[in-house]
């Protein structure tokens, strides 16, 4: 359960930036005015840190 | 020839004042090696963010990102994703990384593998693959500080003069002072390019377009195929960016300068913060973005080299010479300050790595202290009369940089993560990754779009898993 969980929390912004990225390759729609291929980018940069906090509850070092 | 004396003014008061700052600000000079190339391992919060974003803030990303966004387009997007990968492997990494270097009182990341595979012949490989790599490094840094100087006197200047006086100025600084004066004066650097990035990325777009996104309702007019990446195939294509994020994000710690990073931090929880919280820190990169795509629009038609200066024209073209000397001052710290900690990591693996641990050399604190002040000295030398002689040829050793330092993961990774990793496994593989990734790289063979240096790391990563099944471990190191 425990390695589940953090493989998932390291796994997902990793896939989300790298493999996912080619689903996303569009300018359109655009996401506050940026193109969606740079929007999806930005989003997952933004939302990182939130997975790695969850590491670290997880591994009980903060 | 006016605006050349203020903006030129401005950027030797920002350089000057840096390191007057740096030297100010310095409680004690540093006689033992650990104070003077690993900071005494007392590094906090602010100062582990500044020394492993250094990283990210070189004049290299500086020119080469907005250089990308004019040029390619969504490609250069790349950046600001596989930093963010690179903090989340760094986050199981770095701890790890500075648990072992406390143990051991390790200094070098050669030190690593003399420490975790007991092996003297790898570790000597392993520091002088970094060592050689990392001159041409220094070199770049000198080009693009040469391109900072020549905006700002307007033409009217010997930049190449410039250019050496100020980083003779910084190497004395680094020989004064070690990786705490590096730290303070990064602060400094990373404040004045936050500062430079705001203005060119949001000033600009906001003055010719009236908003980024309408800057970007032009861009979707006039070159929407730049917005998105080329078919899976296509060079810097879907296939590209996916090997080019995983592999750079995998390398992002590799370089000698971010391991010893990780050795001065004054405990584990510090660089796991920092791990947590640096992806944002990329988020800085949108700006550049809008700077590249900007300039596209502005000053169309540049080719070539001159892509990496575009947001520079515009800025020289249309803006007063202060904001231009601030802009330039900030690329200027940008070139001169990552400097600083390649030039000390390379002397320190010099010092320690090949005289000391081959030839029995400086081995008392205090010697080894001098030598590698010495090798700061000789080395900055060295890299100014490489990058004067052969300014150009010198790019390609770059490659050896790129894509010979990430083959250094899988030593990493797998002797901290698999007890089963086996010297013989390692160093097979990572003689097999290095000479695979230059040869590719030198020849530009990417086969479907893939990244040469991923290519060369499935291979690395195979042969190290393979051969150290097939091998006996010795007791566990770690």
């Amino acid at each position: 359960m425990h390695a589940r969980m953090r493989f998932l929390l390291a796994g997902i912004p990793i896939v989300a930036l790298t493999i996912a990225v080619p689903f996303v390759n569009r300018a359109e729609p655009r996401i506050f005015g940026l193109p969606l291929l740079l929007a999806w980018i930005a989003f997952w940069v933004i939302v990182t840190p939130a997975f790695v906090w969850g590491l670290g509850r997880v591994d009980h070092r903060w | 020839m006016v605006n050349a004396v203020s903006s030129l003014g401005i950027v030797f008061t920002v350089v000057v004042g840096t390191i007057l700052f740096a030297l100010f600000s310095l409680r004690r000079i540093a006689m033992s090696p650990q104070e003077y190339i690993v900071g005494g391992r007392g590094f906090g919060a602010v100062f582990l963010w500044v020394l492993l974003a250094g990283e990210i803030y070189t004049s290299f990303t500086f020119l080469g990102a907005a250089g990308w966004t004019y040029g390619f387009g969504a490609p250069a997007f790349y950046i600001m994703a596989y930093g963010t990968v690179g903090y989340i492997f760094g986050y199981f990494l770095l701890p790890r990384i500075w648990q072992i270097g406390k143990e051991r009182g390790l200094l070098t990341a050669p030190d690593f593998f003399s420490a975790r595979y007991g092996n003297k012949p790898l570790a000597t490989f392993a520091a002088l693959v970094y060592a050689v790599s990392i001159l041409p490094y220094v070199t770049l840094q000198l080009s693009g500080l040469q391109i900072f100087l020549t905006y700002a006197g307007y033409g009217h200047v010997d930049a190449q003069l410039g250019a050496i006086i100020s980083f003779v100025a910084i190497v004395l600084f680094v020989f004064a002072t070690g990786l705490r004066g590096t730290a303070w004066a990064s602060i400094i650097k990373d404040a004045l390019v936050i500062g430079a990035l705001l203005f060119v990325g949001l000033a600009i777009p906001i003055q010719f377009f009236g908003s980024p996104v309408t800057m970007f309702d032009q861009m979707m007019r006039a070159h929407p195929s730049a917005l998105v990446l080329g078919s899976a195939t296509a060079p810097k294509g879907t296939i590209w960016y996916v090997s080019t994020v995983l592999l750079t994000g995998i390398g992002f710690f590799m370089g000698p300068h971010s391991v010893a990073a990780a050795y001065s931090a004054k405990d584990a929880s510090v660089l796991r913060r920092n791990a947590m919280l640096l992806p944002v820190y990329q988020l800085i990169m949108l700006l550049v973005f809008f700077a590249g795509f900007s300039a596209l629009l502005i000053a169309p038609g540049l080719t070539g080299t001159a892509v990496d200066q575009s947001f520079l024209v515009v800025v020289q073209r249309f803006y007063p010479s202060w904001v231009l000397g601030f802009v330039c001052a900030a690329g200027a710290l940008c070139s001169l300050i990552p400097s600083t900690a390649l030039l000390l990591s390379a002397a320190s693996i010099l010092a320690k790595n090949i005289a000391g641990d081959l030839f029995s050399i400086a081995l008392s604190d205090r010697n080894r202290v001098i030598l590698t002040r010495t090798l700061v000295a000789a080395l900055g030398l060295g890299a100014l009369v490489l990058w004067i002689a052969l300014k150009t040829t010198l790019v390609s050793m770059l490659l050896l940089y790129y894509n010979g330092i990430t083959q250094f993961a899988p030593a990493f990774f797998l002797g901290f993560f698999w007890r089963r990793t086996t010297t013989a496994g390692v160093a097979t593989g990572l003689i097999a990754g290095i000479t695979l990734a230059v040869f590719l790289a030198s020849r530009s063979i990417a086969p479907f779009g893939i990244n040469p240096g991923f290519i060369a790391l499935t291979l690395n990563v195979t042969l190290a898993i393979t051969i150290s099944l097939l091998t006996k471990t010795k007791e566990p190191a770690i």
